[in-house]
């Protein structure tokens, strides 16, 4: 089960609304390489994971992203919050805010509702934790776009806590992909799914 | 930043210590370093936590009453950016 805690990982405190970065931020909610795909994803993969401490990474690293969908979603908050109707207009929000007003809902930058199909929880944990190392790749090169598009320091600072966040993932995924490939032999190596033929 | 921030900051920092120790402990389970690190951030955190939650707010629902009233519910939420 979990428990919220009532603050942010990282603290988010925007001073000046921006509709058009909120945009382009929003994919990191709701994107292909989001956070609320990396949290599905990981949540999703754990529990045929071959061993306890696979089981710990996913699970842990999975609610943490939970805590990084709630930091993005502070921002896309704070830079939508007391807009009149020209700046949204002016701004290109405004095919967001005929559906959504300024609702909160996880959907990539192009418009793309958040979709399952960007994830896999394929039964393997091979193949699972080898797409997980990539989804953080993605996710870290996301915020890499993104501050390259945003100069507002309120923004940037969150932003950078977050794609640090990715590096760490990274390296504890690789980790883990190691641990489980210790455990097969010679014959078995990348040749056989171990939580299904072993 | 007045002093109920900073001693939220405080709790914050102090959780995230725990948070990145425990991803790093979950793959070097016996790192007697990484095993001393998490023993002082927790003890750290726990205790802002209850000064904290005594002096200002709840942080999780099972602080949740506080003067004999449910302040869990009341209380601002985080993300409306009126913390730090
Ligand atoms: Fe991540």
């Amino acid at each position: 089960m979990w428990e919220y805690k009532k603050r942010l990982e990282y603290p988010v405190k925007i001073k000046n609304p921006n509709p058009a970065l909120a945009k382009v931020i929003i994919s990191q909610l709701g994107g292909p390489d989001g956070e609320l795909g990396a949290s599905m994803r990981y949540l999703n993969q754990r529990y045929v994971a071959p061993c306890n401490q696979v089981k710990a990474i996913l699970s842990d690293i999975g609610t943490e992203e939970l805590a990084h969908m709630e930091i993005v979603s502070a921002i896309l908050y704070q830079l939508t919050k007391g807009l009149s109707i020209k700046e949204i207009k002016e701004s290109g929000f405004d095919t967001y805010f005929v559906d959504h007003t300024t609702g909160i809902y996880p959907q990539a930058a192009s418009g793309t509702p958040f979709s399952a199909l960007t994830f896999q929880s394929t039964g393997d944990p091979i193949a699972d934790l080898t797409e997980d190392l990539a989804a953080e790749q993605k996710a870290r090169l996301t915020y890499d776009n993104i501050l390259r598009l945003a100069d507002d320091p309120d923004v940037r600072d969150p932003i950078k806590f977050l794609r640090a966040r990715e590096i760490v993932h990274f390296q504890r995924f690789g980790e883990g992909l190691r641990m489980v490939q210790d455990q097969l032999d010679a014959k078995n190596f990348y040749a056989f799914n171990p939580s299904f033929d072993l | 930043m007045d002093a109920k921030n900073k001693l939220l900051n405080k709790i914050r920092q102090y959780y995230f210590s725990l948070v990145d120790a425990n991803l790093y402990l979950d793959s070097h389970p016996t790192c007697k370093e990484g095993l001393a690190y998490f023993k002082k951030y927790k003890d750290l955190y726990e205790e802002a936590k209850e000064e904290y939650e005594k002096k200002y707010a709840p942080l999780d629902f099972l602080s949740g009453i506080k003067d004999d009233k449910w302040a869990w519910a009341s209380e601002p939420w985080p993300w409306e950016g009126s913390e730090n």
